[in-house]
């Protein structure tokens, strides 16, 4: 069992974690309370992590690939068991307990996904272009969709619709198949605005008769946009108006400052006051007053932007974008399919959380609650990216006997 | 798998890359945007969140009498402010029920505000409520119990028209300004609100930080607070005891007394009757009690000095007097006969002598008001330079006493009467109307005072005022408001001794003799003035002493009858008690007496059964 470790992201985690376990102290210290709680848990956590992912990193070599649909398997009934027994927590049962030790099982959903759909497709004479392992391979990710959808955690739910294109596409998608699923969805945005919509279809039009498909594949692809055109902007008039005002709030979070757009506001007030040094250690007059919502989960990126300034952020931006490369990196040296996709999966999770929640804080997404891998403050979440980088090394480390 | 090692994932990689430096750069120039070029935006936004800049409200300046008698004080009362983000509906209902209000006015008032900043709810509340919220203190997060000074009048001090009353900044002052913030107390009328910005003093800014509960933590740092600065004092030109003897002398009627000092303009006593109470409107104002003041049909609310215009009657015989002479149209021996009415055209108009005065010259007719004399005498002068010596006067338009909203009255002029009736539609009766002070002819009791300066100065006038200066209390220093002052061009003195003298007869022993001050060379002319809507009013102006004037008074009485019987003895009274400081006995001059008056001397005892009792001629004009 001759292993090397990947040292490169070994490194990047720990220095993450510890950027993390920093950003909760301070998050968790207000003036007058203590804040050691949950620096000392996410302490144990971190541990008990680490050592989980050195062990799945000395696994044997084959043994991932092998269980990974046993794995898949068993979370799903995990969900299914959550949708029904699971612990209310924040209005949606997403928490399995485990005596005292509570379980959010849609975390480790996500590695399970990835590998089984991994696996599929690196089956002997796989195909993602054939329409078997295509509708395979989607309906193997939709599954775990739905139930956490159910659940509703629609903001994990969402990572799983965000791993589709990537991984499929790495698996070898042709581009026009990508082009077919992505064009709906880019109409759907632009349909509101009728000179937008119209240059649009103009360059599916051009786009398609360059790509040379037989005819009556174009005309229904072309069909099929004018339709998802013109019936958006019905749907959204028919939507009531609480409806839109949510989406609306999305859009444009200053249009109501009380309600969920208060958070972003009070997000952007944070890390904006930080200015280019930021305010110091534990010296973030609105994170230790209290302003911040979930500032020790979701939002502890506000904590990192307030107390560390564009100066901090800009490091810890870094950090994240050498993980992702590295992964990126690792998964284009792999020979082996499963091996590959596996990590380009993690890659695109990792890739998704971190834009999703750090754009949150700044008001380029929605607030959706997903935490920021390795930096919030969460068990199972901390231990599920500390699993799936414990599959990293052990793919990374054996990456020469595939 | 050969896939995995092909030509084509080289490119699949290259588009991974390029997508993660994407997103990383979108996110990175989004903490720059928000970083570098907002963050002085959101410093501010920051310290608005976590710091609560509490306002300071000063003690509004105290407004004093010329011996520096307090007549406008402050006295400290409760307000509760909240905190608009930290309302929710429980505290609002809570809030709402403990101060007896409805929901949605309180709603109301937090509509559009900022929200971390303390919107004002209620002011005055009483100590029972406070109490009792104090007592409920966890039930009302971000309600804040704050103590502000109140307008306060010392017993005995009334004169709502001078002071005025003080209340909340409407949203239209707001949005006008935008240096007040909504709730904020301002002068809204009389001295209160012409001396609004010197009152007022500065506000002061106190900041303590708090956190997201809106639980105050402390002072943030002494250096950025700002002390409130007190309102500057403002001392008057009234006597405020010869004012509490003229508004007693007014009780139970309606009308004005005014006197100003002859010298400087400076009012010495102002009363317009009825008034009201400026308790009731100091504070919270009830609707009821608003209602009631508005409907009143003795209109409380107005001040009769400045804002209510009557017809002067006789007493405007002066300017007719002024015009002839200067205009040479006749001499003081000029003579008509009086047989007690006098035909003009088809009609015969009366002079209120119905005896007749017979033929009598210039003085004469002055001091006997004579109205045949100057229906003839209007006829003379024509109405366009009757019109001009009137305006010459200051007359059609506002004297420029420091209150707000001051009427002009009017002077009608050709063109005036052109458009009122056509071209031919007025006659040589209007115009003889006018000569004796009525018709459309419409003046203040304030621009009749300032005709008895004008008089009494020969031509110089000071423009009336309340205000005498302002008081640093901080930095002992004082404040002079300059003496305005003015001149009226193109009258000889010689026109103003004919007219002076012919005052000084009025007085002694003519129709105004009750308007004489023992000892005192006294000057004036009696009015008494038609109205359409009811009995007479009396009038009354005049200036004392006669040779170095220091005071002129104009009294109205409305439908009280003649001037002389009515007006001129509370001009006496007023003016006794200036000049003596105290009520003299009575002392009844001598019927056309031209003996030099005496030097002044102790008066003897007042013993009621000595006064002689005089024949009161009744309806004097």
């Amino acid at each position: 069992m001759t292993s090397r470790f990947d040292y490169i992201t070994l490194f990047l985690v720990t220095i993450l974690v510890c950027i993390g376990m920093l950003a909760i102290y301070s998050a968790s210290s207000f003036t007058g309370t203590g804040g050691a709680e949950y620096f000392n848990r996410q302490a144990l956590w971190a541990v008990l992590g680490f050592s989980i992912m050195i062990s799945v990193g000395f696994l044997p070599a084959k043994t991932l690939q092998q269980i990974s649909y046993s794995f898949y398997a068993f979370m799903i009934v995990t969900l299914i068991y959550v949708l029904f027994f699971g612990k209310v927590g924040k209005g949606a049962e997403r928490w399995i307990a485990i005596g005292s030790v509570h379980f959010q099982p849609s975390e480790f959903a996500k590695l399970a996904t990835i590998m089984a759909v991994s696996s599929f497709l690196s089956e002997k004479y796989a195909d993602v272009n054939r329409l078997k392992y295509f509708s395979g391979a989607v309906g193997l990710i939709l599954l775990p969709f739905l139930l956490i959808a159910r659940q509703p955690d629609l903001g994990t739910a969402m990572v799983f619709l965000a791993i589709i294109i990537p991984l499929l596409y790495w698996a070898g998608l042709h581009w026009f198949y990508i082009f077919v699923i992505v064009t709906p969805l880019l109409t759907m945005l632009l349909s509101f605005n009728f000179v937008a919509f119209l240059i649009l279809m103009l360059l599916i039009v051009l786009v398609l008769i360059l790509s040379r498909k037989k005819p009556i594949v174009l005309v229904a692809v072309f069909l099929m946009n004018i339709i998802v055109g013109i019936v958006t902007p019905t749907i959204w008039g028919q939507l009531r108006p609480y409806q839109q005002q949510r989406i609306m709030t999305f859009m444009n979070p200053e249009k109501d400052p009380q309600g969920a757009g208060y958070q972003i506001i009070q997000s952007q007030v944070a890390i904006g006051s930080g200015g280019f040094w930021g305010k110091g250690y534990l010296k973030g007059s609105q994170t230790h007053l209290r302003f911040l919502p979930a500032q020790h989960t979701d939002f502890i990126f506000s904590v990192i932007g307030e107390e560390f300034g564009f100066f901090g952020v800009s490091i810890v931006l870094f950090f994240l974008f050498l993980l992702i490369v590295r992964l990126i990196h690792l998964a284009s040296t792999m020979k082996n399919g499963f091996a590959s996709m596996t990590i380009i999966g993690i890659a695109t999770v990792l890739g998704f959380h971190v834009f999703i929640n750090i754009g949150m804080t700044i008001g380029l997404a929605p607030v959706t609650g997903l935490p920021l891998p390795f930096i919030s403050y969460g068990g199972s979440f901390l231990l599920a990216n500390l699993l799936m980088m414990g599959v990293v090394m052990n793919i990374a480390g054996k990456r020469f006997e595939f | 798998m050969n896939e995995f090692s092909s030509a084509d994932r080289r490119v699949r990689k290259y588009f991974f890359y390029g997508g993660t430096v994407l997103l990383f750069l979108i996110l990175w120039n989004g903490f720059f945007r928000i970083q570098i070029s907002g963050s002085e935006k959101f410093s501010e936004i920051s310290m608005n969140n976590t710091v609560r800049e509490l306002t300071e409200y000063p003690a509004r300046g105290v407004i004093r009498d010329t011996y520096g008698n307090i007549l406008v004080d402050n006295r400290p009362s409760f307000m509760i402010s909240v905190i608009p983000r930290r309302m929710t509906n429980q505290t609002l209902t809570a809030l709402a029920q403990l101060l007896e209000e409805k929901k949605a006015s309180i709603r109301k008032k937090l509509r559009g505000r900022n929200s971390f900043r303390p919107v004002i709810i209620k002011r005055d509340v009483d100590y029972t409520t406070v109490t009792r919220l104090e007592e409920r203190r966890l039930d009302f997060p971000g309600v804040i119990v704050e103590v502000e000074p109140k307008r306060y009048y010392p017993e005995n001090v009334f004169s709502p028209h001078i002071f005025g009353y003080v209340g909340e900044v409407s949203r239209a002052e707001t949005r006008g300004g935008k240096k007040f913030e909504a709730g904020e107390l301002i002068g809204k009328s009389g001295l209160e609100y012409t001396y609004d910005t010197n009152l007022r003093g500065m506000k002061g800014t106190r900041f303590v930080r708090v956190d997201a509960e809106g639980r105050e933590l402390g002072p943030l740092s002494e250096e950025r607070d700002t002390q409130a600065e007190p309102g500057l004092d403002l001392y008057l030109t009234l006597d405020y005891n010869i004012q509490q003897f003229a508004e007693s002398l007014m009780v139970g009627k309606r009308g004005a007394i005014v006197a100003l000092n002859a010298n400087t303009g400076g009012l010495i006593t102002f009363v317009s009757k009825p008034d009201f109470d400026p308790r009731n409107l100091s504070g919270k104002i009830s609707p009821e009690v608003w209602d009631a003041l508005q409907n009143d049909p003795g209109h409380p609310l107005y001040n009769r000095i400045t804002q209510s215009v009557y017809p002067p009657g006789s007493t405007f015989k002066l300017v007719a007097v002024a015009a002839a002479l200067q205009e040479k149209i006749i001499t003081p021996d000029w003579s008509v006969y009086c047989p007690g009415y006098f035909k003009l055209g088809r009609k015969t108009i009366k002079c209120w002598n119905q005896k007749g005065h017979g033929k009598i010259s210039l003085l004469e007719a002055i001091k006997g008001s004579c109205n045949v004399y100057f229906y003839q005498l209007g006829l003379k002068i024509g109405l366009e330079t009757w019109a001009k010596y009137s305006k010459m006067f200051f007359f059609g338009k506002p004297t420029g006493i420091d209150l707000p909203n001051e009427k002009g009255g009017l002077v009608p002029t050709v063109e005036y009467f052109n458009k009122r009736y056509g071209k031919n539609g007025w006659t040589k009766g209007n115009l003889a109307n006018l000569a004796i002070g009525q018709g459309e002819l419409l003046v203040t009791p304030l621009q009749m005072a300032q005709l008895a300066m004008i008089l009494a100065n020969k031509g110089i006038v000071h423009v009336p005022h309340l205000a005498d200066y302002l008081y640093d209390n901080k930095n002992q220093r004082r404040f002079k408001f300059p003496v305005q002052t003015k001149y009226v061009q193109g009258i000889s003195e010689e026109v103003y001794n004919v007219i002076r003298e012919g005052m000084r007869r009025v007085v002694d022993g003519g129709t105004g003799w009750r308007g004489g001050v023992y000892g005192i060379p006294v000057a004036g002319k009696t009015g008494t003035a038609q109205n359409p809507h009811g009995d007479d009013h009396a009038w009354f102006i005049g200036f004392a002493p006669y040779d170095n004037p220091a005071l002129a008074i104009a009294v109205i009485v409305e439908n009280a009858g003649g001037g002389g019987a009515n007006a001129a003895p509370l001009a006496s009274l007023v003016m006794e008690k200036y000049f003596y400081k105290r009520l003299l006995p009575r002392i009844v001059p001598k019927k056309d007496t031209t003996e030099t008056v005496p030097d002044f001397q102790m008066p003897p005892p007042f013993v009621p059964d000595s006064i002689p009792r005089m024949e009161v001629i009744l309806g004097t004009n």
